[in-house]
């Protein structure tokens, strides 16, 4: 018994030191290990409006945005969808994909893990309520049951607003299930990326629903591409990003799919 | 080693907090599903085929469908039904114990009726009553073989309870996913989630061998 249990055990251990193993020898290739003509990019195409499958094409805000960058850098470049945890594991590594274009926040925590390009879009979370809530501010959240999608920054903002293990914080695997708990009556709110939750109100006006923006409260973050530690395409790509905010092309597809101008003083100022 | 224990120990209260939530949520939804699954055994055993119906229309329903989309039925249709609004905890039990129950009944049926009819036959001719024959001579026996079937329902079910991360029931799942949001890594979270069931599962294990000598 006592020898079939170790056994088992170390059987155990051994499976979870070559997993370490393996993500650890995929670091080994940091950086991409392309021959430097063509990008391989990963996206979460499940974010619509920012990228999103049409059928069998993606298209999206980040998708025009991405191909207007590959074009002033004269690179070559596929834009695959594979899903979150796949472009995460495999950006990280940079041997299949050296790059993740997915509305993905900048924040501290996750640069000790990637590279960042520099900021190209400016988001913020927004609140979403039935309307008539009683709900006017971020403030008016607490206690209340809030609905987020798991492992986005609105999930880390509401965390620190009202604790990582409060039970009233919901988190879903996407905004659609979360919406759907709002529907359903299991939260009073939800919050989300500013360009989902009105696209969402748009698309379901029967529904009476508003958006509360809360500047105060919601700081502004901003979306970045993603790279393996220490990746070359960082330096590569950064002038190319700078040049297609700084010549228009920019807002001219900001326009096309958020009807508005955007502010690009902002952007170039965020760090 | 790129492997940040530091975030494991971070999240370990939360994780914790999500073990006993999941075994909590498994045992009771184990309990009222075999309940209910014996009940639907008994019935799908019925003599007469439309009293026999409506339970194989119940198992074939719940052992043909995804749990995944189960666990949503149940959490966005069934409940706010009864209870007007969706409830993670109600739902998690609701929709386990309901899967459960159309697997239990198929060990209970399989149970009784791998008993030779013989022995049937023989407890009636000593003059017992049928449901004597049955409690006293076949379930006996029957629950004998239906232990190690019952383990394996169990074991299912725990691992099954990390699809409740998709309602945010906030079970070993749902915690790892949110670890995996804040840093953007994902061995740390999923390894650490498998070694977790891997452990309620082997220790569960365990427990079932010294029920099943014991029995």
């Amino acid at each position: 018994m006592g020898i079939r249990k170790t056994w088992a055990m170390s059987g155990m251990v051994a499976l979870l030191v070559l997993a370490i193993a393996g993500c650890g020898s995929g670091n080994n290739a940091e950086g991409g290990s392309s021959d430097g003509k063509s990008l391989k990019i990963a996206t979460d195409a499940s974010y619509a409006p920012m990228e999103y499958m049409d059928t069998d094409t993606i298209k999206g805000f980040d998708i025009d945005f991405i191909k207007a960058v590959m074009e002033e850098a004269g690179v070559d470049y596929t834009v695959t969808n594979t899903g979150w945890d796949t472009m995460l594991t495999s950006v990280k590594q940079g041997t299949e994909y050296q790059a993740g274009v997915s509305s993905v926040s900048i924040t501290d925590e996750r640069k000790e893990t990637y590279d960042y390009s520099i900021p190209y879009f400016e988001s913020t979370n927004m609140i979403m309520v039935k309307e008539g809530s009683e709900i006017k501010s971020s403030l008016d959240l607490k206690g209340k049951k809030v609905a987020v999608q798991a492992a986005t920054t609105a999930d880390e903002l509401m965390s620190g607003i009202m604790g990582v293990d409060n039970g009233n914080l919901k988190r879903f695997d996407s905004n659609a299930v979360a919406l759907m708990e709002l529907n359903g009556g299991g939260a009073d709110a939800v919050v989300a990326d500013i360009a989902i939750v009105n696209e969402y109100i748009k698309n379901n006006p029967k529904e009476k629903l508003t958006g509360i923006i809360d500047k105060e409260n919601f700081g502004s973050e901003y979306y970045g591409i993603l790279y393996p530690k220490g990746s070359e395409w960082k330096e590569k790509l950064d002038p190319a990003i700078k040049k297609v905010i700084e010549n228009g092309k920019y807002a001219e597809i900001y326009k096309e799919w958020f009807g508005e101008e955007p502010d690009t003083a902002a952007l170039m100022n965020a760090k | 080693m790129d492997f940040r224990f530091d975030i494991i120990v971070h999240y370990l209260p939360v994780l914790l907090k999500g073990t006993l939530f999941t075994i909590g949520v498994s045992l009771v939804s184990i309990l009222c599903g075999s309940l209910l699954g014996l009940v639907i055994g008994f019935g799908k055993m019925a003599p007469k085929w439309y009293f026999r119906w409506p339970f194989h229309a119940y198992i074939n329903i719940f052992r043909g469908t995804p749990l995944y989309v189960q666990i949503l039925i149940v959490h966005f249709g069934l409940i706010p039904l009864f209870y007007g609004k969706t409830y993670a905890l109600m739902s998690a039990f609701v929709a386990l114990s309901l899967n459960s129950a159309a697997y239990s009944a198929e060990i209970f049926r399989a149970g009784i009726q791998s008993i030779d009819p013989g022995q049937r036959e023989a407890a009636l001719s000593l003059g017992m009553t049928r449901r004597q024959a049955m409690r006293f001579i076949i379930l006996p026996q029957a629950i004998k073989r239906m232990v190690p079937a019952f383990g394996n329902e169990f074991i299912v079910l725990v691992k099954d309870s990390s699809l409740l991360a998709l309602i945010a029931a906030p079970e070993i799942m749902y915690w790892s996913n949110t670890m995996k949001g804040q840093y953007l890594r994902i061995w740390e979270p999923y390894l650490t989630a498998a070694l977790i069931y891997f452990i309620l599962t082997y220790s569960l294990s365990k427990l079932l061998n010294y029920i099943e000598r014991k029995v």
